[in-house]
């Protein structure tokens, strides 16, 4: 049994933010996840720090929020941020009228905001459609999610966090009504572990109404599906929007070597349970490609859908609900913090520890806003000129990653799961979507005895499910050629059978 | 621009046109196959599946449903496609075993039996259930092959790893055919005192004399010798396209290498040419009759968009299962893909159903209804097809 102060359910970026915070406070504290980090909506989005411009309209105060939290970042996560610059085309046809209210918005958050020509914005972004008839830029930004969590629990660990990933909360533990630890379960061996804490944080998104339930309380929300589509190259280095209200299919995020593409908006009840639907990715493209014509006819690599943990609103359009957050006090030691977004992660945390804190009765202010985030340097990824400077041994050839690498990752975090591996070295993440490498991947950790024959072929198995459904709605041209190679090998070649 | 006339010209360098090639070659028509680049025979395993779902490759054919175009084909014809095929890849230095009258088994990388019909000869020693014991040789560094696969389903098999000093399939198949390193390779492979009942490899014993080289480990070490497939690139895909290549030249056809069909002359009811770009000017290829033998998607022949799929050469009608969301089913494994169907449909004399064209004949895995995994019938289907369009072909042209 572990005992510590505060028990962190839930490792998105609220979940790993609130941990160092806590870590730079001095609180000691344990973080769970049922997955690897980054994976509920944290890690389905654009990965866009958002400059506020697209709130400056219908939410002033997550517009506000989101600006002020951009400087932030762009000052302590240098190496995770990349300073792309954003640009709101407007399009033929595009009210005029809601120009001047988003200018007027803009000025009142405080949003720099330039109106530049369509010659400037097509100078700025070669593949922009020439028809624009302006645009107005704005500092967004990219961020890349995965890393930013990866970052946050860096500080944890470094003072003493302990964290536990792949760890799926099935009970919570209460005495005399109060909420004093909970259960976890080890989803690689089955193990169960206790975990006894002073105050728990449910900062669970999606999820947080049920683990509320675990504890007899409840979060009235709103889930929100978004789908996104990635294509296969940059088409864009800025951020594109569309300059007009919050609807589908309204921007383009450069991030990395590709471009994501978004969103829609359709409530959902099983967070469990996402399909992206083929009519949504066809609706995503043609958006896009309005702002940028090439999207017509670029390979998409895949599509998914992230859920939006909303608060519960009567508003019937889900675009129109507040992106604002709340800290929900159940009075019987658990917090639950929902709504929100990536870009405001750090200020939830912070007004979340404020709570912690008084209630502790201590007084030691927020650091996280000055103190840069440690270990960029180290975990910026696998940047390419790293890839490049070894070209032997590759064993995922869309992404070069090497068998060295893949080794490096399996050694440090002791990991049991081929995903771990993909978020750490983008193994997987190219054209094939992995058709290729994790049938390596899954080869050389049982050759290096992390798992079991057993175990990859039944890891193996449940990759292509997972695979397919993120490629499926995305199949024609050349993924669905590429797609029909896989199947060949692995269905035909290697003969796998159905399984049970 | 410059104009080359021949009898036949064939698209697609795959078993179904170097097949209908070699055959009309030999009956002395003046035959030109025109290809983009290797074929997917080149990634496949080298395996000739007929029909992986019945006892037998012709019971299974008798009971595909009526539209597959097996049906389009006597059973003559397909017991001649792979007699022809046996003596062709024999006369090449590369025998097949196996014959129409039952399927056999091969051991897949990951360890599973696959029903094939024809195999080559490298292959004919895979265990026919789990009771053989084996005993895998690896090698070091070659990313393709994991014996662990194969472990988790035949827990009475043992691995060695030996080091080739290179670590592609490729360059370890070369290596195979050089004398020193085959006898240096040997001296280890028997200290290794082997005690299960057969010796298995993945398949890069060689590109050129791989049934040799079997034959002579397996005199040396006094067992049984076998190759397992690997996943692409393929020494055995590799091995069944260098000998049908061999057979088509032997017969006396031309192979016009790198030479996409960008556009296709047409006078009537008749195909008189098809075009590839060049440097300056198109060249043409002039011909009395066209076979296309271009293959599914992935060889190239098909092409989907997000609202249809094209026939790329002549722009022949594609039957297709309905729109975008029927092509692929929910459950990855269930084999029921609505695009495993899509096609040209052909009637029976090989020619395009609902067209027009007197002089196009079509073969090999772009027909209709084929559904080649489920089925398991991709190479079988090829060559029945390539014989059937190739007679067809022959009767047009000797009209």
């Amino acid at each position: 049994m572990i005992k510590t102060d505060v028990i962190i359910i839930g490792g998105g970026a609220t979940g790993c933010g609130i941990a160092r915070d806590l870590a730079l406070r001095g609180i000691p504290h344990c973080l769970v996840e049922k997955g690897d980090f980054a994976a509920g909506a944290t890690g389905a989005c654009h990965g866009l720090l958002h400059s506020g411009g697209r709130y400056a309209v219908t939410d002033p105060v997550a517009a506000r929020e989101c600006y002020e939290e951009n400087l932030i970042l762009r000052k302590i996560g240098r190496k995770c941020v990349e300073q792309t610059g954003g640009l709101f085309v407007r399009l033929p046809g595009d009210s005029k009228r809601f120009r001047e209210v988003f200018l007027r918005g803009c000025e009142e958050v405080g949003i720099p905001a330039e109106v530049i020509s369509s010659t400037r914005a097509l100078d700025l972004v070669p593949n922009l459609n020439p028809e624009i008839e302006e645009a107005i830029k704005v500092p967004d930004c990219s961020i890349d999610p995965f890393r930013l969590c990866m970052l946050n629990i860096r500080s944890s660990e470094l003072r003493g966090g302990i964290v536990y990933t792949r760890h799926k909360v099935t009970e919570i533990l209460k005495s005399h009504g109060r909420c004093i630890g909970i259960k976890a379960i080890d989803q690689s061996t089955g193990d169960t572990r206790e975990i006894r804490g002073n105050i728990i944080v449910n900062a669970t998104g999606a999820w947080a109404n049920m683990i509320a339930t675990l504890a007899g309380s409840e979060v009235p929300m709103t889930l929100v599906k978004g789908s996104l589509v990635i294509t296969n190259h940059r088409l864009t280095n800025m951020v594109i929007n569309r300059l007009r209200h919050p609807s589908d299919g309204d921007i383009i995020v450069p991030n990395e070597a590709v471009c994501l593409a978004g969103t829609t908006a359709l409530p959902i009840d099983d967070p469990d349970n996402l399909i992206t639907e083929s009519s949504e990715v066809d609706t995503m493209i043609s958006e896009a490609g309005k702002m940028i014509p090439h999207f017509n006819n670029t390979r998409i690599i895949r599509a998914f859908s992230g859920v939006r943990p909303l608060l519960k609103s009567k508003k019937a359009d889900s675009h129109e609900i507040s992106r604002g957050f709340q800290i929900i006090n159940h009075k019987n030691g658990m917090y639950s913090i929902v709504g929100g977004k990536l870009s405001t992660f750090r200020l939830m945390a912070e007004k979340m520890v404020d709570t912690i804190m008084a209630s502790f009765n201590l007084k030691k202010p927020c650091e996280t806003a000055e103190i840069p985030l440690e270990g960029q340097e180290e975990l910026s990824g696998y940047p390419l000129a790293k890839r490049l400077s070894n070209m032997k041994g590759i064993v995922c050839e869309c992404e070069l990653v090497t068998r060295q690498e893949v080794e490096r990752i399996i050694k440090q975090t002791a990991t049991r799961n081929v995903g771990d591996i993909q978020h750490r070295t983008r193994l997987g993440m190219g054209p094939c979507q992995g058709g290729f490498c994790t049938f390596r991947a899954l080869g050389i950790m049982n050759d290096m005895s992390v798992i079991s024959p057993e175990q990859s072929m039944k890891m193996l198995r449940g990759f292509l499910q997972r695979r397919y459904k993120g490629i499926r709605p995305a199949l024609w041209g050349d993924q669905l050629r590429e797609e029909q190679l896989v199947e060949y090998i692995y269905l035909g070649i290697l003969a796998m059978e159905k399984p049970e | 621009m410059s104009v080359t006339e021949y009898d036949v010209v064939i698209i697609g360098a795959g078993v179904a046109g170097l097949t209908a090639g070699a055959l009309l070659a030999e009956r002395g028509f003046k035959v030109a196959l025109v290809t983009q680049g290797e074929p997917t025979a080149c990634l496949s395993t080298g395996c000739i599946d007929v029909c992986s779902r019945g006892s037998s490759p012709l019971s299974g054919i008798h009971d595909l449903p009526p539209e597959h175009p097996y049906h389009l084909v006597s059973e003559k014809i397909i017991r001649d496609a792979l007699n022809y095929f046996q003596a062709a890849m024999t006369d090449m230095g590369i025998p097949y075993a196996g014959g129409a009258e039952e399927n056999r088994f091969i051991l897949s990388a990951l360890g599973t039996l696959k029903t094939s019909c024809l195999v080559p000869s490298t292959m004919k020693e895979a265990p026919q259930d789990t009771k053989d014991s084996v005993h895998i040789i690896t090698f070091k560094g070659l990313k393709d092959f994991y014996p662990g696969y194969i472990i988790s389903r035949r827990r009475n098999t043992k691995s060695s790893v030996y080091d080739a000093g290179v670590y592609s399939t490729m360059s370890i198949a070369s290596h195979f055919e050089e004398k020193e390193f085959f006898e240096k390779f040997i001296i280890w492979l028997e200290k290794l005192n082997i005690d299960e009942d057969k010796l298995a490899f993945p398949a890069v014993l060689g590109l050129e004399s791989a049934s040799e080289i079997v034959d002579t480990v397996s005199i040396l070490i006094g067992k049984p010798v076998f190759e397992i497939p690997t996943i692409p690139p393929s020494m055995p895909g590799r091995r069944l396209f260098n000998g049908l290549k061999g057979y088509f030249h032997k017969k006396g056809g031309t192979l016009y290498w790198a030479w996409p069909v960008a556009g296709i002359e047409k006078t009537g009811k008749v195909i008189e040419a098809v075009t590839t770009p060049s440097e300056g000017r198109p060249n043409s290829i002039n011909a009395k009759a066209f076979i296309l033998s271009t293959g599914s998607f992935v060889g190239g022949g098909l092409t989907a968009t997000r609202e249809s799929i094209i026939e790329n050469v002549f722009h022949l009608p594609v039957h297709i299962s309905g729109p975008r969301e029927t092509w692929f089913d929910s459950d990855y494994f269930s084999l029921n893909h609505g695009i495993g169907r899509a096609g040209i449909i052909a009637d029976s004399t090989l020619r395009p159903a609902g067209s027009s064209w007197e002089n196009i004949f079509v073969c090999g895995g772009i027909l209709a209804d084929t559904e080649i995994l489920k089925n398991g019938c991709g190479h079988g289907l090829a060559l029945a097809t390539a014989h059937a369009a190739a007679l067809s072909c022959a009767e047009y042209l000797s009209r």
